[in-house]
């Protein structure tokens, strides 16, 4: 008989986030599809009413100032603008960052629930590679989101003659990934300190919408305007017309990862249920 | 000793969990943990894993704590939980590829060995298969990497009875082979047949640890004696330990908690036309744990 053999396994988190990339692929390009052709409609509706801008411009003054803050519309000026206003400043968050959400809530909540997670932890696998793995093939499997809505985004605007700057698309859709994470990270540490996956989907998705109206009302309310800087969608700003604001970006990005690390905790001391 | 647990208690939530379990597993022996639903055998089993927590008392497998050194554990344990799933998308032989990965496990050929015998589809997906074809794929997971320490909960659940017949050959073969399993169920006929040893858990309590044999023998026979004609049947219902006596003209039965050298020899004051005298079956032996006052009957 083989006798015990008391060394750790390496390798097991390159696995295990292979393993969770791959069960991602089909799941990371129906949401990058969608959200993608969601984003080609705009810009062919800019196509479409590119001359009648300036018309728009004077509509749009007229608009109370709580719909443009809430659609994080400045104008519609440029292509880059317009794309703000109809799905970068707002929209594109707000549907995108339920991707982590759904897939890190799975991870230890969901994986429980379902009975999955016994036989995975019944293999030599630390509780903490369980949630960085999840973590690191969520943010990869993101980036490919984000990829396919980047690539459905510009590649209609080139061959519609919209003048969309490729660089700025990048920088858009890049940004996109902290403030993402920084929402899956909060639903990672809900999936590893709660048992039900609803409650670990249900805390983040509360938190988003919170953020989203509070940075809305920072706006309209000039004394509440310091709250904006408690929201993730603040400093995630207009960065298709400004640019990617890479302090901003850092902070963010490492408070997702800070999310992350509380998670390793959480999980280590609590029982896994059946 | 590949197991072993002292006042090992776990309590949760509004489940009783188990209390001052002390249990020892040899090296190379099969170990039956018997104990209807609810006993305490999974959390017993997810506490050795390291997935629960012991609230108090302590748990070591080959020597190494299970909290502090559990991944080292689990490296060297094979392990099928009662309840599980298995990822629905995957085919048995894309998850066993996976496992194997997290094992380094190179060679896949004992996988499909075990495939083969036990009749597991390792081409479709999980959630084109029953219960019992998954109950499969879950044996060759925990069987594949050829661990020293099997801990198998309830392995035989929605298998045909044919295919649990090829598991219960190869978990003999891997006794042959000085490997441990720990072999929890509430089938006792199977138990029976496997287990070197049986500790029965009842109330997250264990309640006695014996050689199989032992347990069988120690226990309570069934009697029934034929006379050539009807013969006085007080002496014999006043016997020690003489339970369920029933005297039907020149035939006695009852059963015997106590002494067979009394009641032999006060049978044999009279002339014996048959004699039957049957040790009762592990059910029963098991049902006498958990009936009334939940103390061990015998003797």
């Amino acid at each position: 008989m083989d006798e015990p053999v008391y060394k750790k396994p390496s390798g097991t988190l390159a696995a295990l986030v292979w393993h969770e990339v791959r069960m991602r692929v089909r799941g990371g390009i129906i949401w990058g599809g969608l959200l993608g052709l969601y984003s080609a409609m705009i810009v062919a509706s800019y196509a479409a009413v590119e001359e009648q801008i300036p018309q728009f411009e004077q509509l749009l003054e007229a608009y109370p100032q709580a719909i443009l803050e809430a659609f994080g519309i400045t104008s519609l000026a440029t292509p880059e603008a317009y794309m703000g206003g109809q799905f970068f400043n707002w929209l594109a968050p707000l549907a995108l960052s339920f991707f982590p959400i759904l897939a890190l809530a799975g991870a230890i909540a969901g994986a429980e629930e379902r009975g999955t997670l016994d036989v995975l932890l019944g293999n030599p696998i630390p509780r903490w590679q369980l949630v960085v793995g999840g973590f690191l093939a969520v943010a990869i499997s993101l980036l490919g989101v984000l990829a396919i809505v980047g690539v459905l985004t510009w590649v209609p605007a080139a061959l519609l003659g919209v003048e969309l700057s490729a660089g700025r698309t990048i920088e858009a859709v890049l940004s996109l990934w902290p403030a993402c994470m920084f929402f899956g990270g909060m639903a990672l540490l809900c999936s590893a300190a709660f048992h039900r996956r609803a409650l670990a989907v249900a805390v983040p998705g509360v938190l988003l919408f919170g953020m989203y109206l509070m940075n809305v009302i920072s706006g309209l309310v000039e004394e509440l305007e310091s709250i904006k800087y408690l929201s993730v969608l603040y400093y995630y700003g207009a960065p298709i017309e400004n640019g990617i604001d890479w302090a901003h970006f850092a902070g963010v990005a490492a408070a997702a990862v800070a999310l992350m690390a509380l998670a390793i905790p959480v999980f280590r001391r609590r029982d896994i249920y059946t | 000793m590949v197991i072993k647990t002292e006042n090992l208690t776990k309590t949760y939530g509004r489940s009783r969990g188990i209390r001052d379990v002390g249990l020892s597993v040899e090296e190379g022996e099969v170990f039956g943990f018997l104990g209807p639903n609810g006993a305490g055998k999974t959390t017993t089993i997810r506490v050795l894993l390291d997935f629960l927590h012991p609230t108090s008392g302590r748990a070591e497998v080959f020597g190494l704590d299970t909290v502090k050194d559990s991944v080292r554990i689990r490296a060297n344990v094979g392990n099928l939980p009662g309840e599980f799933a298995l990822e629905d998308r995957l085919t048995g032989e894309q998850l066993l590829r996976f496992f194997a990965r997290l094992r380094g496990v190179k060679d896949l050929g004992y996988a499909y060995e075990l495939a083969e015998r036990l009749g597991a589809d390792l081409s479709r997906p999980m959630r084109r298969l029953s219960r019992g074809n998954k109950q499969k794929i879950g044996l060759v997971q925990a069987m594949f990497h050829r661990p020293p320490l099997l801990i198998l909960d309830e392995p035989t659940g929605g298998l045909d009875p044919l295919v649990q017949e090829e598991f219960l050959k190869i978990v003999r073969e891997l006794r042959g082979e000085g490997r441990t399993v720990f072999f929890s169920s509430h089938v006792l006929s199977e138990v029976e047949r496997v287990c070197d040893r049986v500790g029965i858990i009842r109330d997250g309590e264990l309640v006695d640890v014996e050689p199989t044999d032992a347990l069988i023998n120690k226990s309570f026979r069934h009697v029934r004696l034929v006379f050539d004609e009807p013969v006085d049947p007080r002496p014999f219902r006043a016997l020690e330990g003489v339970r369920s006596f029933r005297a039907e003209g020149p035939e006695l039965s009852f059963t015997l908690y106590g002494d067979l050298d009394r009641m032999v020899k006060l049978a044999a004051r009279h002339t014996l036309v048959n004699m039957e005298y049957e040790r009762p079956s592990l059910e029963e032996i098991f049902l006498t744990y958990y009936g009334g006052s939940g103390r061990n009957n015998d003797g």
